[in-house]
C-alpha cells in the first residue's frame, strides 16, 4: 500500500531518486525530463511551502527546489524582517550570492534586501560592527534566505509560481562565477592594503576605546550613588546588573569553597584511634580486592577477544 | 543490498576492499540489528567494577591474603600473572590431542617393530629399495665401505619433549627413536660417513615399509636442524588430523655402541683421502679435526640419557615445564627456535635444568620466574666465552671447555660432558640471543610497558626488528667463497655443506667490515628442508636465500669516512688487506696522514646506504660474491618520498634548509626595534619545522609574467585560463607578544590589536631586512629566501577571554570551547609539540623520514582526513619512545613497517596510547590515564592519545578517526604490512613498493576526476605524472628577499572538497599529496527519508504522502552542483550507480 503511494507521490514531484520503505529497497532512475504537469499550478507541500525548481543553467537537467513561505514569527519584532513583506526560502545553493537571489527573486517584484544564513533564526547581530576582513569566513553551504520585498503583493506572486517554470541561475546576462573563477576572485579579493586595515583597526579601537569610557563612566556614576549626600543617606538600589559585594566570578566562589573544606579536613586525625587503623588495613585489603576482579574481569574480555593467541 | 554483515563481525575476515562503507550503508536498514550488535560490543568494554560492601570488606582468608599479596610484589599487578596463565592454555595440548598422539604412536610403534629383514648388501647397492622411496642423503662422495641390511629395531621409545611434558602448540612434533640392531652397524661406522649413511637407510627401509600402510597420512623426510647427516622420517596421521601434529622418526645406534671418546673435537672421523678421491701424503695424525660431523653423531647417541636427565629434573620442579613453555613462546616470536644453529626447545630446557643444578633459581620458583631468570642468565652471561657445562662429574676422556671452545663458537656441555649442544650455533644468533635477552629484561623492568605484549605477544621478524636487510641470493656461489678462503677441511666437516662452512666466516668479514655501524649482526637461520620420499634430498643451493639483518648505530651508520692506522703502524697493512684497492692514504686536517676508505654519499638517503656499499665490496673482494647475487633490502620504500632532485634526497636536507631560514628569521623577530610590546617567544608550528612534512617547501624562483597583478598591493594572483600556479606552503610561525595591561580584555579588541602588530611587524620587517610581507587581519606573510613564513601573534590571555561570559545573573562564567580549544591547540599546543618534535630528531636521525613515510602512506590511502597530522607524527613519535620489544627504528623503512605494525596491531579499544614526550610521565600518571581512560572509555575518542600535556581528553584525536574510519585503518594498515613485507623479503614477488600506496577505489559511490592542469601538487602523486605544466618557476638562485607577494596557500583541491556544503550527505576522501580523484562515500544516514524540517532540507527533495511531507537527498541535482561548482578542476564526475543501494 505504501509503496503504491510512493510511486503515486513520485510522479507527483516528478522527482528521480531513491525511496526505501522499511524492508524493501526500491532504486529507481525515472527519466528526469518526464512531466505530467504542464499546468501552471504552484505545488504546495504541508506545511505550507511553496515549491520553486531552481536550475544552475537553462540547459541543467538536474534541478534544485527551493521552498518558499511567508516569514511568521511570533516571537520576533525586528523591524528588518517585516512580515508581510518577507519571503522566507530554503535550500539555496551554494553557488547562490545574496546578489544572485536578489536577480532571481526580482522576477516577483522589487527586491529591497536579501539575508543569507547558514541556519533558520532570529537575527541576531550580536557585537560590534566589524569590517568583513574581521568577520568569520562563511560557510560554503545550503542557505536559508530571508528576502524583503518592497511590496507585498510580491510575497504572494512568488507563492503562486508554477512549479515547472524553474529559476535560472547563471544566465548571459548575469553569469555567475563558479570553479577556479570565482576562486581567483576570492584569493584576488582577500587582498587589503596595509593602510586600509590599519585605518578599520584604529576606527574598531576607537570605537572600542569610547564604549569602554562610557561604561566607565556609569560604574562611577553607580558609586557617586552610593555614597553619603548631605545630609547622611545613603541611596540604596540594586543596580542595573544585580551588583553584589560578594566575588563577582565562578571561579572566585568555587575557591572559597575549597577553602573551607581544606580548613576542616586540616582538623581531622589520620590513624589516631584503633578503629581508625583497623578500618585503613580494612580499605587496603578491599582495594587489593577490587584490583583483582578489575583484572579478573579485563582477563575474561581480552579472552573473548582471543587476545591470547601467541601467533 | 550486499549482505556483509558477516564480513562486519570479524574484522579479521575483511578483505580490504569490502571497507567501512558497508557498516555504514546497513544502519539505515538494519537498525535492529546493528543495534544489538553495538550492545554486543559494549559488552566488551570495561564497567568499573562493582563489588558489593559485604564482598569488599568480608574478613581476608589467610590463604587470599597470601594471593593477593603475592599478586602485588611480584608481578606488577595480578594482571600480569593471569595473562601469562591465559598464555599457557593456549599453547598446552588439550587431553584430545595428547590422546590422539598416544594412540597413533601405538600404531606406528607396532607397524615399526615389525619391519620385515632384508638380505645384506653392500651399502651402496640400492637395489634392494624400491624406485618410490630414495635414501634421504646426498651421496658425496659417492662410495663408501660396509655391509647393510634391514632388521627390526632394538626398540622404538619416546624422546623430547612430548614425554618430557613440553610439547606446544602450534606445530606440534612428536619424536620417537628406533634403535637400529646392533648386528646392521660396525663399530668402526663412525669414519667416513659411514654410520650416517647406514642411518639414512634404514630410514628409507623404514619408509618403504611404513608406504604401504594406511594407517600413516604422509611420508615426508626432512633433516634435524637442518643438518644433512641427520635425516629424520616425519609421519602425520591420516586422514583430517594429518595437520594437526608430526611424528619425527629418528634413527639411533643402541646405547653405548660407539665409545664416546672417539668424538673429542679435536679428533678426526673423515679421512681427506675418502673425501677428496686423492692420495695425500698425510698420516692419520696429520688430519683435520672434524669436531661438527663428531658431534651429529654423538648426538644421536645420546637423546634418551638426556631425557632421563630433564625428567628427573622436571619431577622436582614443579612449574619446569610452563617455563619451557614460556621460553618456547618467547623464542619463536623471535624466530629463534628453528632451522640450523637454533635454540631450540631442548636447548631452553637444558638451560633451565643448568639453572637448577646451579642453584641459581630453586624448584619452588614460578614459570614466570624461571623465565625471567633465564632471560637474565642469557643477558648476563657470554657462552661465545666463557661456555657453561652441565656433566656433574665428567670421565677422564671428556674434553674441557677450552678444547670445547677452540672448535666450536658457542659452548654448552651436555650431561655427559661430551657433547657441545650449541655445536651449529653461530656466534652471531648468540649474541642476537643475548641481545634479545637484555631488551627484554630492560622492558619487562619498566612499568609503563605492557611487558606481556612485548615479551610473549609481539612476534619479531627479522625485516621488522633489523635496520637493513640483506639476502644473499644465489647460493651456489658460496661455494666459490670457500675455495677462496680455502676451508676445504671446514668442508669436509660440515660434509660439503658449503652454506654453513662460508656462513661464520662471512659473518666475521662483516663484522671487522662493519665495525662501529653496527651494534648487532643477525641472520636467518636456514629452515630445516623437507620433501617427500620419492624424491632425492634437495641439493644445498636449493635453500632459500639467507637474510642478514643489521641494526644500526645511528650516530656512526652513515658516516662516509673509514678512518684507519696511521700509515706507518703495523696495523696499516691489515687495514689495507681487508679494504683492497678502496684503502687509500689520506691527509687530514689534524695533520695525521692515514689509510683511509670514503664511501660515496651526497645526500642524506645516499649516506644511508653506506653500509650497503660496504658489504657489496668486502663480498665481492673477499668471497667472490658478486653484486648480482646480493639483494639490499635498506631504502626500498624511500624511494616514495624522493622530492625528485639532481641528487637523489629523500628531503632530509630540504627541511634542513627550512628550518635554517627559519631560525635566522626567529633571531630577525627578535632584535626587531619599535614594537610597543617585546616579544616573549617565537615557536614554529609547521610540520616542516620538525623535519616531518612530507615535501618539505622548495625555495622557489617565480617567474612574474605567468601571473596576474592584484590592483592595490601589487600582489602575484593566480591567472585565468592557465594552470593553477605551483603550491606555496605557508610555513606557520606563532609569536607570543609580552603580556600587558594595556592589552583589552574583549575578545574582538583583541583581534584588532593583533592585526595592527602584524601590520607592524611587516612594516618593520619591509624597513630593516625588506622582506615582502603581506599583513592580513589574522596572520602576517613574509617571504624570505623564496620561502613563506606566516607568521601569527598571539596573546597568552586570549583562550582564556574567549572562555569567559557574563551570565544572565551577572556572574562571571568560564567555559570551556571549542573556540578557545582551537586557539589553544594553534598557540600553545601545536608549537610546543613542534619544538619537542624538533628535539626528537635531533637524537634519533631518521625519525622526520618514518614520520613522512608514514604521512605519504595515510594521503595515499586516503586517510590523511581522519589522522591529521599531528596524530601521525604522535604515532610514530611513539615507536621512538617507546619501541619494545624493539630497538627505535635506525632507518626510514623498518620505522614505516612499525608505524603499520602499530596501527594494525595496537588495540585501541582497551588501551590508550601514551605518548611520553620528553619523559615528562611518572609510573603514576601512567595509572592515572589508565583508571581515567577506563572510567570514561565510552566518551572518549576511538584512538586515544594522551601526552603529558593533556593526559584525559586526548584532544589531538577528537576530531577523528571515527570507529568506521579506524577500523578501515586497521585493516588497510595491515593488509599493506603483509603485502610490503613479503615483498620485500622475497625477491620473485613483483617489486614494486608503491603497490602499498594505490588505494582500492572500488568501495567509493562517486568519483570525481580532477583536471591535472589545476591540480598544483600534481609532481608528489604517488606514480609521477606523465604530463607535467609549466607553474611560473623558473630555474636560478633564489633572491633572499624582496620580489612581490607570491601566491601563498591557494590550492583549488582543497577550496573544492565539498565538505561544507555536502559534510551531511557524504564523506569526502582525497589524496592531499597531488591526488587526482575525489572519491565521495555517500553516508546512509542521510538517505532515510526523514519528515520535513526547516533546519534539514539542504540538497533534498520533498515527497508528500498525504499529510506528510519527507524529505530525500536529490541526487541528481548533486551530482551537477560537484560539477558546477568545481568548474575548471573537474574532468569528470564518476557516478557507480550499480554499487548503490539504499
Amino acid at each position: 500500500m505504501r509503496l503504491h503511494l510512493l510511486f503515486k507521490e513520485r510522479a507527483f514531484t516528478a522527482y528521480l531518486g531513491f525511496t526505501c520503505t522499511s524492508g524493501v529497497k526500491v532504486h529507481t532512475k525515472m527519466a528526469p525530463s518526464k512531466k505530467k504537469h504542464a499546468s501552471n499550478q504552484p505545488c504546495v507541500i504541508p506545511g505550507g511551502f511553496t515549491v520553486l525548481s531552481l536550475r544552475f543553467r537553462s540547459d541543467s537537467v538536474a534541478q534544485h527546489k527551493l521552498y518558499v513561505k511567508e516569514h511568521k514569527v511570533r516571537a520576533e519584532k525586528s523591524s528588518h524582517r517585516p512580515m508581510d513583506r518577507t519571503l522566507f526560502v530554503l535550500n539555496i545553493p551554494p553557488y547562490c550570492t545574496e546578489a544572485v537571489v536578489n536577480e532571481l527573486f526580482s522576477q516577483f517584484g522589487c527586491v529591497q534586501s536579501v539575508e543569507l544564513r547558514d541556519h533558520p533564526g532570529s537575527s541576531q547581530e550580536s557585537g560590534p560592527k566589524m569590517s568583513k576582513f574581521f568577520r568569520p569566513a562563511k560557510k560554503q553551504g545550503f542557505k536559508v534566505g530571508y528576502i524583503v520585498f518592497q511590496n507585498s503583493s510580491s510575497l504572494a506572486e512568488a507563492k503562486s509560481h508554477p512549479h515547472d517554470a524553474p529559476l535560472v541561475v547563471c544566465t548571459e546576462q548575469h553569469p555567475v562565477r563558479t570553479g577556479a573563477q570565482k576562486w581567483i576572485q576570492q584569493y584576488t579579493e582577500s587582498f587589503i592594503h596595509p593602510d586600509k586595515l590599519q585605518q578599520i583597526v584604529d576606527s574598531f579601537m576607537e570605537g572600542y576605546d569610547k564604549r569602554k569610557e562610557e561604561e566607565a563612566d556609569r560604574q562611577k556614576k553607580e558609586a557617586e550613588q552610593l555614597q553619603e549626600d548631605e545630609e547622611g543617606w545613603v541611596k540604596v538600589t540594586r543596580g542595573s546588573k544585580g551588583t553584589k559585594a560578594r566575588p563577582h566570578s565562578e571561579a572566585a566562589n568555587k575557591r572559597t569553597l575549597q577553602k573551607e573544606i581544606r580548613k576542616k579536613k586540616r582538623k581531622e586525625l589520620m590513624n589516631f584511634y584503633t578503629w581508625q587503623h583497623r578500618n585503613t588495613q580494612k580499605e587496603h585489603i578491599a582495594e587489593l580486592r577490587k584490583k583483582f576482579e578489575e583484572d579478573k574481569q579485563r582477563i575474561a574480555i581480552l579472552r573473548t577477544q582471543r587476545k591470547f593467541k601467541p601467533y | 543490498m550486499k549482505n556483509k554483515q558477516t564480513a562486519a563481525e570479524d574484522p579479521a575476515e575483511m578483505i580490504p576492499t569490502e571497507s567501512h562503507e558497508e557498516e555504514e550503508n546497513e544502519a539505515p536498514v538494519k537498525a535492529k540489528r546493528s543495534k544489538s550488535e553495538d550492545a554486543g560490543g559494549e559488552e566488551m568494554v570495561c564497567h568499573p567494577v562493582k563489588l558489593s560492601r559485604s564482598d569488599l570488606y568480608r574478613p581476608p582468608t589467610a590463604e587470599e591474603l597470601n594471593q593477593l599479596k603475592e599478586a602485588e610484589s611480584l608481578f606488577h599487578c595480578s594482571l600480569l600473572k593471569m595473562q601469562m596463565e591465559e598464555l599457557l592454555r593456549e599453547v598446552a595440548l588439550s587431553e584430545r590431542r595428547k590422546q590422539q598422539i598416544d594412540s597413533f604412536i601405538q600404531t606406528v610403534t607396532k607397524l615399526i617393530q615389525a619391519v620385515p629383514d632384508s638380505p645384506e648388501v653392500e651399502v651402496s647397492d640400492l637395489s634392494w629399495l624400491s624406485s618410490a622411496v630414495k635414501v634421504p642423503f646426498l651421496l658425496v662422495p659417492k662410495t663408501t665401505k660396509g655391509k647393510f641390511h634391514m632388521a627390526p629395531p632394538a626398540s622404538v621409545d619416546l624422546i623430547g619433549s612430548y614425554p618430557l611434558g613440553t610439547c606446544t602448540k602450534p606445530r606440534i612434533r612428536v619424536d620417537l627413536a628406533v634403535t637400529i640392531p646392533a648386528d646392521v652397524l660396525h663399530p668402526k661406522d663412525v669414519v667416513n660417513q659411514r654410520y650416517p649413511r647406514k642411518r639414512a637407510l634404514y630410514l628409507a627401509g623404514l619408509a618403504q615399509y611404513l608406504a604401504s600402510s594406511s594407517e600413516i597420512g604422509t611420508l615426508r623426510y626432512s633433516c634435524l636442524h637442518g643438518n644433512r647427516l641427520r635425516p629424520v622420517l616425519l609421519l602425520t596421521p591420516p586422514g583430517k588430523d594429518s595437520s594437526s601434529f608430526t611424528v619425527h622418526v629418528h634413527a639411533c645406534p643402541p646405547p653405548g655402541f660407539f665409545k664416546p671418546s672417539r668424538f673429542h673435537p679435536q679428533k678426526n672421523n673423515i679421512r681427506t683421502e675418502w673425501y677428496t678421491g686423492l692420495q695425500t701424503s698425510q698420516s692419520e695424525g696429520n688430519e683435520p679435526p672434524t669436531p661438527h660431523y663428531s658431534s651429529s653423531i654423538l648426538g644421536d647417541l645420546l637423546p634418551r640419557p638426556h631425557l632421563q636427565f630433564l625428567s628427573a629434573v622436571s619431577s622436582q620442579c614443579s612449574a619446569f615445564a610452563d617455563g619451557v613453555a614460556l621460553l618456547k613462546v618467547w623464542l619463536r616470536q623471535r624466530e629463534l627456535n628453528q632451522g640450523t644453529g637454533c635454540f631450540n626447545g631442548f636447548l631452553a630446557s637444558m638451560l633451565l635444568a643448568y639453572l637448577l643444578n646451579t642453584r641459581r633459581i630453586s624448584n619452588s620458583m614460578t614459570a614466570y620466574q624461571l623465565l625471567r631468570n633465564s632471560l637474565n642468565f642469557l643477558a648476563s652471561t657470554d657462552l661465545t666465552v666463557n661456555g657453561i657445562s652441565l656433566a656433574k662429574d665428567p670421565d677422564s676422556t671428556a674434553p674441557s671447555l677450552a678444547e670445547f671452545h677452540n672448535v666450536f663458537q658457542v659452548v654448552f656441555v651436555d650431561p655427559s660432558g661430551h657433547l657441545n649442544m650449541c655445536a651449529d650455533m653461530t656466534a652471531c644468533t648468540y649474541k642476537q640471543l643475548q641481545h634479545e635477552a637484555s631488551v627484554s629484561m630492560q622492558f619487562w623492568d619498566n612499568p609503563t610497558v605492557d611487558g606481556f605484549h612485548s615479551l610473549l605477544m609481539t612476534p619479531k621478524p627479522m625485516i621488522r626488528t633489523s635496520d637493513h636487510v640483506f639476502q644473499l641470493c644465489e647460493l651456489v656461489k658460496l661455494q666459490s667463497s670457500c675455495k677462496k678462503q680455502d676451508l676445504l677441511s671446514e668442508l669436509m666437516d660440515h660434509s660439503g655443506n658449503y652454506i654453513h662452512t662460508a656462513l661464520p666466516f662471512i659473518l666475521s668479514l662483516l663484522q671487522q667490515g662493519l665495525g662501529q655501524r653496527i651494534s648487532l649482526l643477525t641472520h636467518s637461520l636456514s629452515p630445516d628442508p623437507e620433501w617427500s620420499v620419492e624424491s632425492e634430498a634437495p641439493k644445498h643451493k636449493t635453500q632459500p636465500p639467507l637474510s642478514f639483518g643489521l641494526l644500526l648505530r645511528p650516530e656512526l651508520a652513515a658516516c662516509v669516512l673509514e678512518r684507519g692506522p696511521p700509515a706507518d703502524s703495523p696495523k696499516a697493512a691489515e687495514f689495507r688487506q681487508l679494504w683492497g684497492s678502496r684503502s687509500e692514504l689520506r691527509r687530514f686536517q689534524d695533520g695525521a696522514i692515514t689509510e683511509a676508505v670514503l664511501w660515496d654519499g651526497e645526500s642524506m638517503c645516499q649516506k644511508r646506504l653506506v653500509p650497503r656499499q660496504i658489504i657489496t665490496h668486502l663480498l665481492e673482494l673477499h668471497a667472490n660474491i658478486p653484486e648480482s647475487c646480493l639483494r639490499y633490502v635498506g631504502a626500498m620504500v624511500d624511494d616514495v618520498i624522493n622530492t625528485g632532485s639532481e641528487v637523489p634526497s629523500t628531503g632530509e636536507e630540504d627541511s634542513l634548509l627550512v628550518v635554517q631560514s627559519y631560525d635566522d628569521l626567529s633571531r630577525k623577530l627578535w632584535r626587531l626595534e619599535g614594537l610597543p610590546l617585546s616579544i616573549t617567544a617565537v615557536q614554529g608550528a609547521h610540520p616542516a619545522l620538525r623535519y616531518t612534512q612530507v615535501f618539505p617547501p622548495l625555495p622557489l624562483k617565480l617567474d612574474y609574467s605567468f601571473f596576474d597583478r592584484e590592483k592595490t598591493t601589487r600582489s602575484l594572483v593566480p591567472k585565468e585560463g592557465k594552470p593553477c600556479p605551483v603550491y606555496i606552503t605557508p610555513i606557520t610561525v606563532i609569536c607570543h607578544m609580552e603580556g600587558s595591561g594595556k592589552w583589552p580584555h574583549d575578545r574582538f579588541a583583541i583581534r584588532h590589536i593583533r592585526t595592527a602588530f602584524h601590520i607592524r611587524l611587516g612594516e618593520l620587517l619591509k624597513k630593516h631586512h625588506n622582506y615582502t610581507c603581506k599583513p592580513c587581519p589574522n596572520h602576517l606573510d613574509v617571504s624570505k629566501d623564496g620561502l613563506v613564513f606566516r607568521i601569527q601573534v598571539a596573546y597568552h590571555r586570549e583562550p582564556q577571554v574567549l572562555r569567559e561570559s557574563v551570565n544572565a545573573e551577572g556572574l562571571l562564567v568560564v567555559r570551556d570551547n571549542e573556540e578557545a580549544q582551537a586557539l589553544e591547540m594553534d598557540t600553545i599546543h601545536k608549537p610546543l609539540l613542534t619544538s619537542t618534535l624538533h628535539g626528537l630528531q635531533q637524537e634519533h636521525p631518521c625519525f622526520g623520514a618514518v614520520c613522512r613515510l608514514a604521512k605519504r602512506w595515510l594521503g595515499a590511502q586516503l586517510f590523511s582526513e581522519d589522522i591529521t597530522e599531528d596524530t601521525a607524527d604522535l604515532l610514530v613519535v611513539s615507536l621512538f619512545l617507546q619501541p619494545a620489544p624493539f630497538t627505535p627504528p635506525g632507518s626510514p623503512q623498518v620505522g614505516f613497517l612499525r608505524f603499520l605494525h602499530l596501527l594494525s596491531s595496537f588495540d585501541w579499544r582497551n588501551n590508550p596510547l601514551v605518548v611520553n614526550l620528553n619523559n615528562q610521565l611518572s609510573v603514576t600518571d601512567y595509572t592515572e590515564i589508565k583508571n581515567d581512560f577506563m572510567a570514561s572509555r565510552e566518551s572518549l575518542p576511538v584512538m586515544f592519545i594522551a601526552t603529558p600535556k593533556e593526559k584525559t581528553l586526548s584532544m589531538w584525536t577528537k576530531k577523528g578517526p571515527s570507529v568506521q574510519m579506524l577500523q578501515r585503518v586497521v585493516m588497510v594498515a595491515a593488509e599493506s604490512l603483509k603485502l610490503l613485507e613479503l615483498q620485500l623479503m622475497d625477491s620473485d614477488q613483483i617489486q614494486d613498493v608503491r603497490v602499498v600506496m594505490r588505494p582500492p577505489l572500488d568501495a567509493y559511490d562517486v568519483l570525481i576526476h580532477l583536471n591535472p592542469k589545476q591540480v598544483p601538487l600534481l609532481v608528489q602523486a604517488v606514480d609521477p605524472p606523465t604530463v607535467t605544466f609549466s607553474r611560473g618557476v623558473m630555474a636560478g638562485n633564489v633572491a633572499q628577499c624582496g620580489g612581490a607577494v607570491p601566491v601563498v596557500g591557494y590550492n583549488p583541491v582543497s577550496l573544492y572538497l565539498g565538505r561544507e556544503a555536502f559534510g551531511d550527505l557524504a564523506l569526502f576522501f582525497c589524496d592531499p599529496h597531488g591526488g587526482t580523484v575525489i572519491a565521495v562515500l555517500w553516508k546512509p544516514k542521510a538517505f532515510i527519508p526523514m519528515p520535513f524540517k526547516t533546519s534539514q532540507v539542504s540538497a533534498r527533495n520533498v515527497a508528500v504522502t498525504g499529510e506528510e511531507a519527507k524529505t530525500i537527498p536529490n541526487v541528481e541535482a548533486i551530482l551537477e552542483d560537484f560539477q558546477v561548482i568545481g568548474k575548471g578542476l573537474i574532468k569528470s564526475v564518476e557516478a557507480r550507480t550499480e554499487k548503490w543501494s539504499f
